[in-house]
């Protein structure tokens, strides 16, 4: 993870491919990889997400792509804009990191180094055992939000 | 009879899950549980069955603060299993990745999770509001220890090139000029933030501890030693297990470590400044010395020192490192399976971190024991707390608890690795 500065827009996928549907942002990063723009980096992360901090300054947006919890409809994909609001307080008591997504987020807001657009995709997970595969219908998913994410950059892209 | 019990039900800013319950009775702490409620992670169990030269890709999964630690501890170990020493420059790479190690984890304990307790604040979020050029030093000090993790461990997190015998593949003295550059800047970023805890408030605490770290020869110990105390003790890894043990209690998943004849005892940075400060160079010993520390801290609440002063330490010694590169002619020694025992110990961000294997003659693992520092400080930070509670019972419930966390952090505890941990209650009576 190195040179955000060359790239106007970061797209961050944050799980462990290992733990069932954490894996869903990984597995949505391997099917953009090679679809994105010009000018747009996607970046997976695994544990240490204080670094996004230092990779998407410089970046005009960031898109984060992470698992959230069960809550009864596995693979339902939400889109939250945190460049002027928060990530909910529930999803703040997630990790058991020092740092996680929405501490990073709320870091970088005090430091004023958040990117001019950031929005956080999230798809609701089923299981997060070690070692299983995604759930289906958070497998289901994957496609459906990979596509929804090209067409968001799209309309980066056109401004 | 009056009894007051004081519950912290999750205790922040450490990493992993734990909690404490402190027992009041008749003006007096009767008792001081801390519980480590992390599920047990069975890593010993995991290793069984599994060959030689796999425990290093399975052991850096363990700690995602410390898998340099994991590596180093159990490629000592395995090396010494199998008879083999590793040429100095592989030595003088590891010792680098050690440097990556200790300045990401030491900078992000000191400006993220320790200084708020300082500076009256609930987090880093809000401390970064009044402070955002501590925090920014903070930021690009990880970044350098990261450029370092990244370049010879192959990725940031959980590494992947150090093998049995050395390293899969090494770098070229080209390809550490732009981690050099980043290591310039982080050091004056060590200096300043040295500079910046040195003005905060400390409580008055002298603690008699018996302090364990390595020693060897005229290094600052990362690496390799024997194992000395301030108590005299001075054994080879090898005899980790004579000395010292591991007992199970019944309110938490992680083990915790005594010296079998004297009990609780301090690994980590106060132990490591303590044991090795006349190994330290000149020029930190100075800056060590212009932050109010003596050759001897004893103030717990001061680690925050000690731990700057390791920082500035860990950039000088791997700029010095880079400096002196000269490639190995090889990047590792084969090795062949072999039935055997073997001991490593290194020194984790957090203190000493043992580990000993022994295999078939096919290299298979039999039985693995690895020992992180944090069990091994569970018993001092206890002694702490009850010190702390005892000066703080006339304190209203939200202070004594503050202060009691604040006494945790002071040992930077890293739960998940001990439960192989915080939640404070306070019954008073």
């Amino acid at each position: 993870m190195s040179g955000g500065d060359r790239y106007s827009v970061l797209v961050a996928a944050i799980g462990n491919p290992d733990r069932g549907d954490d894996g869903v942002g990984p597995a949505i990063a391997n099917r953009l990889r090679d679809r994105v723009p010009t000018g747009v980096r996607v970046l997976e992360c695994g544990g240490d997400l204080l670094e996004l901090i230092n990779e998407w300054t410089g970046s005009a947006a960031a898109i984060l792509i992470d698992a959230s919890d069960p809550a009864g409809d596995p693979g339902r994909i939400r889109r939250l804009d945190l460049s002027s609001s928060r990530l909910p307080a529930d999803f703040a008591q997630n990790s058991t990191h020092a740092f996680g997504l929405a501490e990073t987020v709320e870091l970088a807001r005090a430091l004023g180094q958040l990117p001019a657009r950031l929005a956080v995709y999230l798809v609701e997970g089923e299981r997060f055992e070690i070692g299983v595969s995604l759930s289906p219908r958070v497998a289901e998913a994957v496609g459906k939000a990979t596509e929804a994410i090209l067409a968001e950059l799209s309309r980066m892209a056109a401004g | 009879m009056a009894t007051r019990t004081i519950n912290v039900d999750y205790i922040a800013r450490v990493e992993g899950e734990s909690s404490l319950q402190l027992d009041i009775r008749d003006g007096v702490v009767d008792r001081v549980r801390l519980s480590i409620f992390e599920p047990p992670r069975f890593f010993e169990a995991m290793l069984r069955g599994r060959r030689f030269d796999e425990v290093l890709d399975i052991v850096a999964r363990i700690c995602g603060i410390c898998p340099i630690a994991y590596q180093m501890s159990g490629v000592a170990a395995i090396e010494n299993l199998l008879g083999i020493e590793v040429e100095p420059p592989i030595h003088a790479l590891r010792r680098l990745l050690y440097c990556g190690e200790w300045i990401e984890s030491h900078s992000l304990h000191v400006a993220m999770l320790h200084a708020p307790d300082f500076l009256g604040y609930s987090d880093a979020m809000a401390m970064a509001r009044d402070h955002g050029d501590a925090v920014r030093r903070a930021l690009a000090l990880k970044k350098a220890g990261n450029d370092l993790l990244r370049l010879l461990g192959g990725r940031e997190i959980h590494p992947v090139n150090v093998r049995v015998g050395g390293f899969y593949r090494v770098p070229t003295r080209a390809e550490f000029a732009p981690v050099a550059e980043s290591l310039k800047r982080a050091r004056d970023h060590a200096i300043a933030t040295l500079r910046w805890v040195a003005t905060f408030p400390f409580p008055d605490c002298t603690r008699d501890y018996e302090f364990v770290a390595l020693r060897y020869r005229d290094e600052y110990p990362m690496n390799r030693g024997r194992i000395v105390s301030s108590a005299g003790l001075d054994i080879a890894a090898a005899d980790y297990e004579d000395e010292f043990l591991e007992r199970q209690v019944p309110y938490s998943t992680a083990l915790r470590s005594a010296l079998r004849r004297r009990g609780a005892y301090l690994v980590g940075a106060m132990a490591r400044y303590a044991l090795n400060y006349d190994h330290l160079p000149e020029e930190v010993r100075a800056l060590a010395g212009s932050a109010g520390l003596g050759a001897v801290c004893r103030n717990p609440f001061q680690s925050i020192l000690v731990r700057a002063v390791e920082v500035i330490y860990a950039c000088s010694e791997a700029l010095r490192l880079i400096a002196d590169y000269e490639p190995p002619a090889r990047p590792f020694v084969a090795a062949e399976p072999q039935a055997g025992t073997g001991c490593g110990c290194t020194e984790a961000p957090r203190g000493i971190l043992y580990h000993r294997y022994r295999t078939d003659s096919d290299g298979v693992i039999q039985e693995a024991n690895l020992v992180p520092p944090t069990a091994q400080n569970q018993g001092i930070i206890e002694e702490d707390l009850r010190q702390v509670a005892m000066a703080g019972l006339d304190l209203d419930e939200d202070q004594l608890k503050a202060n009691c966390e604040q006494s945790i952090r002071n040992h930077d505890p890293c739960i998940s690795c001990a439960a192989h941990f915080l939640t404070l209650r306070v019954n008073r009576s």
